[in-house]
């Protein structure tokens, strides 16, 4: 996953009806940007199957042991 | 233990009221009596009610002296964080925006504690629609540690913090989404409850992140957290994802002896770029678990930055998303920080988030495998004690901007997980300033964190310890 540039979450945030000056999405930009970096290795890898339902799943089989 | 009712413990004063050794209005009184003592100092009440509280225990008195009870909490003075709705009351969310809003309802958790008998004093501050760690508040001015006031209390809970350890209330409602519940808890010394996601219903509490949300307890022990969790937890019809059947006795597991636990302690992360003074309370405390009878293993968890990452994809999305309508319409009513926190979310596109949200799951079961043969795993609250109030005001250097990474680390990804984690005090500085741990435990298995919270706090004062009045 590659963070968001400032042009990118200019337009994100246009779509989203937020609109942003360039200056916030540049401030944006930096300050979201190591979230996308920490999370680039799961990014983009997560099989098909899967979906937010199982951490219920997974809450009850951990509280079961 | 004081018989200064103000100084008491939560279990303790409610047990002392309900044997009539004293009154409610005694209690209420000596809760008042330090507020007007320390509030202008620490600025931990957003609204102080004396005239309505003296009333309500007043009323709470004549009904127990005719032998009514209400419940566990008869005649206890309470006062709790700015966001729970209270039907009648001005709930301000810490915030501009919402600083005329009267509740219509009132939220399941305050509810069961008024159904067992609290008297209201007033409500908390806290940071801006909880979306701050520090205690800052633009509107409503920073919080102060009592420890030394120019340190910060942490946040968003910093009233809760603040009011428990300075002993204005003897409990008080935070909430945790990022860590604002351990946060104030490890920078004031008290204790704080993170509940698991489905444990107390958040009917009537502000949102900020629907996936990351929790309601829990900041008190003196964990044995009072205890008590108020046994009163708060469980299923809700207003709240479909507050999770239904029995829960366990947890006044009874704080009974149960430290033998047979056994801790882990991770070997990355959570150990590495410690201040001196941090580093030292883990070893030490580690030490007394070990010699109070935990077995201590070394624990490898999966990478907790990832976690962190995901944690904030989440809360970043779920947060805008709940404040769009108001960032449209009145963005000049937040305090530039926390606008600029909200903005944050308009940057992620919604594949990210559903990924950060599909990965939870295989997440939790990853964190459990790695946790399969501990009870708990412990890990400081932040790597840090209280920073002062100027070098963590975001915004006023470089430096802080530096500091508030820095402070969250460790608290976000047991959000992400969603499961439970105590903040016990463990030590302190050499300057004064509290060092708490937090005990990261099972989904759901709060019990056993509260058991080792309570037989740690049997063995040692960190808990009973008080701030001096100036």
């Amino acid at each position: 996953m590659t963070t968001p540039t400032p042009k990118e979450i200019k337009a994100i945030a246009d779509v989203a009806g937020v609109p942003v000056s360039n200056e916030v999405a540049t401030r944006i930009a930096g300050s979201i940007g190591p979230a996308f970096e920490g999370f680039a290795a799961i990014a983009g890898t997560l099989p098909f199957d899967l979906e937010p339902s199982t951490f219920m799943l997974a809450q009850t089989a951990g509280a079961r042991k | 233990m004081s018989t200064e009712p103000a100084l008491m413990p939560l279990v303790a004063l409610a047990k002392a009221i309900a044997d009539k050794k004293i009154s409610s209005r005694e209690a209420t009184k000596s809760c008042l009596d330090r507020t007007a003592q320390w509030q202008s100092r620490l600025n931990a009440f957003m609204t102080i009610e004396t005239d309505e509280a003296l009333k309500a225990a007043g009323q709470a008195d004549a009904a127990l002296a005719k032998g009514n009870s209400r419940g566990a909490l008869h005649g206890v003075p309470l006062a709790h964080k700015d966001m729970y709705y209270d039907a009648g009351k001005v709930v301000t969310c810490g915030s501009k925006i919402r600083r005329d809003f009267v509740a219509t309802t009132t939220s399941t958790a305050l509810q069961r504690l008024k159904d067992a008998g609290t008297v209201r004093l007033g409500s908390l501050q806290m940071a801006e629609f909880a979306y701050g760690p520090t205690g800052h508040n633009a509107h409503f001015g920073a919080v102060h540690n009592p420890w030394n006031i120019d340190h910060i209390t942490g946040g968003s809970s910093s009233g809760s913090g603040a009011a428990v350890a300075a002993r204005l209330t003897s409990a008080a409602l935070g909430s945790d989404t990022g860590g604002s519940v351990r946060m104030p808890a490890h920078f004031c010394g008290v204790t704080g409850l993170k509940t698991t996601v489905g444990r107390v219903s958040r009917a009537g509490a502000m949102p900020l992140s629907q996936s990351l949300d929790t309601v829990g307890p900041l008190a003196q022990s964990a044995e009072d957290c205890a008590l108020l969790l046994g009163l708060m937890a469980g299923a809700d019809p207003e709240d479909p994802t507050a999770i239904a059947g029995a829960l366990p006795d947890y006044m009874a597991a704080t009974k149960r002896p430290m033998q047979g636990i056994t801790i882990g302690v991770p070997t990355a992360f959570y150990v590495d770029d410690l201040d001196g003074e941090v580093a030292r309370v883990l070893d030490e405390t580690i030490a007394t678990l070990k010699r109070e009878g935990a077995a201590i293993v070394k624990v490898e968890l999966p990478d907790q930055r990832q976690l962190s990452s995901a944690s904030q994809l989440v809360l970043a999305v779920e947060a805008a998303a709940f404040h769009k309508r108001w960032m449209i319409e009145r963005p000049q009513d937040y305090g530039p920080q926390v606008l600029m926190r909200l903005q944050n979310g308009l940057a992620v596109p919604a594949v990210s988030y559903l990924e950060a949200m599909r990965w939870r799951g295989a997440a939790l079961s990853a964190h459990a495998a790695a946790t399969a043969g501990v009870d708990a795993v412990i890990a400081p609250v932040s790597p840090i004690p209280a920073p002062t109030i100027v070098e963590s005001d975001v915004g006023n250097s470089l430096e802080a901007d530096a500091v508030l990474p820095r402070i969250t680390r460790f608290t976000r990804p047991v959000n992400y997980l969603g499961v439970p984690a105590l903040s016990i005090p463990c030590g302190f500085t050499r300057s004064g300033l509290p060092v708490g741990l937090q005990l990261i435990g099972r989904s759901f298995d709060e019990a056993t964190l509260l058991r080792i919270g309570a037989a740690f706090q049997r063995a040692t004062d960190f808990h009973a310890r008080v701030p001096k009045a100036a």
